[in-house]
């Protein structure tokens, strides 16, 4: 048994959450003014301190530039996907492309890899619990969206790492939310676990046994998730604006960053009235030079109608899962919600109209991710009991590159992890010395349309002729979902030299110099008043 | 950890490129899927690395990672029944020790030969492979449109034109079709 502290860490796109098991019940960890829920949001202030959550997103608007928000809409992303594509045209704050293809942010003349920031708000995160419980926190378990590809979840590893947490497990976030709901329970029960976060929407079906929970499948859309009904209102805001004054306010980010707020706080209310009025004070200035307010009403059944796309296309997703686990939606027994928009009614009774039956209404969807990771990391430390057992899947399938472009499948997804499988190839030429792999992740049979998680070049064979020489390589994926790849000689067992070409995540030296760099950052605590 | 279950780990693992996917989870060849199912979580419960990761000793985490892997490898293969029976003949054939472990096989999938149920289909299919192979794509897929004919609804030869298709559009909107 470990002497550690162990927390779980529910690192959102929007916002974050921390808490631990021990004793009877989890405890959801609050801050010093008793919040829960935190802002993934790092402000970066002026003589090096950085202040984190939910006072640092009341600064996005005042500090743009040096205020980073959703930077986990782009970890473990290259430069030219379409997701830093999109924030470079959105975000106010600079992003640039670095080596291999990576992102670094520019704040105050400084570049932080995309890992850093994810590591300031988990720093956050751990001091909020080291103070709460005066002792400090060393292991943590960390969530992620279940469709996380390898390279996004070895960044958030990463995060962790340079956050000086010893990271016990990376977790998908339904399956946490599942472990939540079911811990201890003896259920025996077919759960969905519908999670619409700020960023991505996942959904996984589990089969809950005594001690046994096993992911039988899950599916997602990273590009989906409650931001994208922020900017439904934000959209119709602009055109509003547009029709009555002749201003565009797309043009001026500070504008645009007042009408998502506003936007959002319109959906939030939407969940507690029928009814919410819209009042932005002292927008922006027409040419004369008057300053402009923007006003506007919107209902919740206007708003369900605007958005009716983005809820169906989640179904869209659940029929996917659906039909992997080879199960229909009236075969569930029970839906669990996560996330903070699934408190949107409009979702609510859709979810309820496409399983055909109410969604489970005592969770609490901004905390449960948090209390399942929490309760997976005392059972990680030996101090569960070994009480459940998890059994969870791969997203994705795992590819190579194959001649002509295409991507032959070495592992399906929804295959159960871990696991290894290995495919055997033969040298093409006499005394061939190197065999070059390309490593992909994606749903599509071309290579040019899935994720690359790196190319490795094997060395160190015997000479022989073509044909002579059979290479066994071994993909393996980890429980964190983790891809490893290694090879040997079939005949001889001698294993070979392995070296990965394009990777855009950090080398253990980069991760050194950066956990000195993140640790020594101080905090800055909000003030009163 | 009892001294027992550590010498039934020590075994397990020296034994287990041995031992084919229903001596892992200890089932007969012909197991039913809930067999199956039921034997994979019996074994996770028992072998789960989760459970020992606070256990000391870093070989005998290493051999019950091992061991849990090839159980988790069983289940998948066993689960689907086609690959359950595929499997079955192979390790009681002549070759059972090459066929222990389910590899992936090299090549594009299966050849004509295995896929094919008429000779023009069969024929046609081959030379799409090879129009493919040369980069020659509307040539491919007019071939494969004419195996499709000869027999409608064979499931590689849909894969297969669906997966040129694809590439296809992709050439065109790099920009630079290949002419045939």
């Amino acid at each position: 048994m470990s002497e550690g502290i162990a927390v779980g860490i529910d690192l959102g796109t929007s916002n974050s959450c921390v808490c631990i098991a021990e004793g009877d019940r989890p405890t959801v960890i609050p801050n010093e003014w008793g919040e829960t829920v935190h802002a993934s949001v790092v402000s970066f202030l002026e003589g090096g301190a950085v202040l984190v959550g939910n006072e640092a997103k009341r600064r996005m608007a005042d500090d743009p530039r040096n205020t980073i928000s959703s930077a986990k809409r782009i970890i473990g992303r290259y430069f030219f996907s379409e997701e830093v594509k999109r924030a470079r045209e959105r975000m106010p704050y600079e992003i640039v492309e670095a080596e291999n293809h990576g992102v670094r942010i520019v704040v105050r003349d400084q570049l932080y890899a995309v890992p850093e920031i994810s590591a300031l708000v988990l720093k956050e995160m751990k001091e909020l619990a080291s103070t709460h419980l005066a002792r400090p926190v060393t292991h943590a378990v960390i969530t992620c969206p279940a469709y996380f590809n390898d390279n996004q979840r070895q960044a958030t590893r990463d995060a962790a790492r340079l956050a000086g947490l010893e990271v016990l497990r990376i977790i998908n976030e339904p399956t946490a939310a599942a472990l939540a709901y079911g811990y201890g329970r003896g259920l025996s029960q077919k759960v969905a676990v519908y999670d619409l976060g700020g960023g991505t929407f996942d959904i996984s079906i589990l089969e809950l046994g005594d001690d046994v929970f096993e992911v039988l499948s899950t599916a997602g859309d990273t590009y989906l998730g409650g931001d994208d009904y922020d900017d439904r209102i934000v959209d119709r805001l602009v055109r509003e604006f547009r029709d009555s004054t002749g201003l565009d306010l797309t043009q001026n980010r500070w504008c645009l960053h007042r009408l998502k707020e506003a936007a959002e706080r319109a959906k939030i209310e939407l969940s507690q009235r029928e009814e919410v009025e819209i009042f932005v004070p002292q927008l922006c200035k027409d040419p004369s030079g008057k300053v402009l307010d923007l006003r506007s009403r919107l209902t919740r059944r206007e708003f369900a109608e605007m958005v009716l796309d983005l809820t169906q296309r989640t179904f869209k997703v659940c029929d996917e899962a659906l039909q992997s686990a080879r199960l229909t939606a009236k075969d569930i027994d029970a839906v669990v919600l996560v996330g903070g928009s699934t408190r949107m009614p409009a979702i609510q009774q859709a979810v309820a109209h496409y399983f055909g039956k109410a969604p489970l209404g005592n969770i609490d969807p901004d905390h449960v991710v948090a209390v399942g990771a929490a309760i997976h990391a005392r059972e990680l430390m030996g101090k569960g009991g070994g009480k459940t057992v998890l059994l969870d899947v791969t997203p994705l399938p795992l590819r190579v590159a194959t001649v002509g472009g295409f991507a032959e499948t070495i592992l399906e997804k929804n295959t159960p992890v871990p696991i290894e499988r290995s495919k055997i190839f033969t040298t093409s030429r006499d005394n061939q010395e190197k065999v070059r792999i390309e490593v992909l992740q994606g749903e599509s049979s071309l290579a040019s349309e899935c994720e690359s998680l790196g190319a490795f070049e094997f060395s160190g064979f015997r000479k022989a002729g073509r044909g002579e020489v059979e290479i066994e390589v071994v993909f393996e994926i980890d429980t964190n979902g983790i891809v490893n790849v290694t090879a040997r000689d079939r005949d001889t067992g001698q294993q070979a030299s392995t070296t990965i070409h394009l990777s855009s995540g950090l080398t253990a030296e980069e991760i050194e110099q950066k956990a000195s760099r993140i640790q020594s950052t101080p905090l800055a605590r909000r003030q009163a008043g | 950890m009892d001294a027992a279950f550590r010498i039934e780990v020590e075994t397990l693992a020296r034994i287990l490129d041995q031992l084919d996917y229903f001596q892992v989870l200890e089932l007969e060849p012909d197991a039913t899927p809930a067999q199956i199912k039921a034997a994979y979580h019996r074994k996770s419960r028992v072998f789960h690395p989760d459970r020992f990761l606070q256990v000391a000793g870093a070989e005998l985490r290493a051999q019950i990672l091992a061991i849990h892997k090839r159980i988790t490898e069983a289940y998948t293969v066993l689960r689907e029944e086609e690959r359950r029976r595929a499997y079955a003949a192979a390790v009681t054939g002549p070759e059972r020790e090459r066929h222990l472990r389910w590899t992936v096989q090299e090549g594009e999938g299966p050849g004509p030969e295995e896929v094919g149920t008429t000779e023009k289909g069969r024929k046609l299919y081959g030379a799409a492979l090879l129009d493919l192979e040369a980069g020659r794509l509307d040539a491919a897929e007019r071939n494969l449109k004419m195996a499709l004919v000869f027999e409608p609804g064979n499931p590689h030869y849909a894969r297969k034109a669906e997966e040129v298709a694809a590439l296809r559009k992709a050439s065109l909107q790099a920009g630079n079709l290949s002419s045939t």
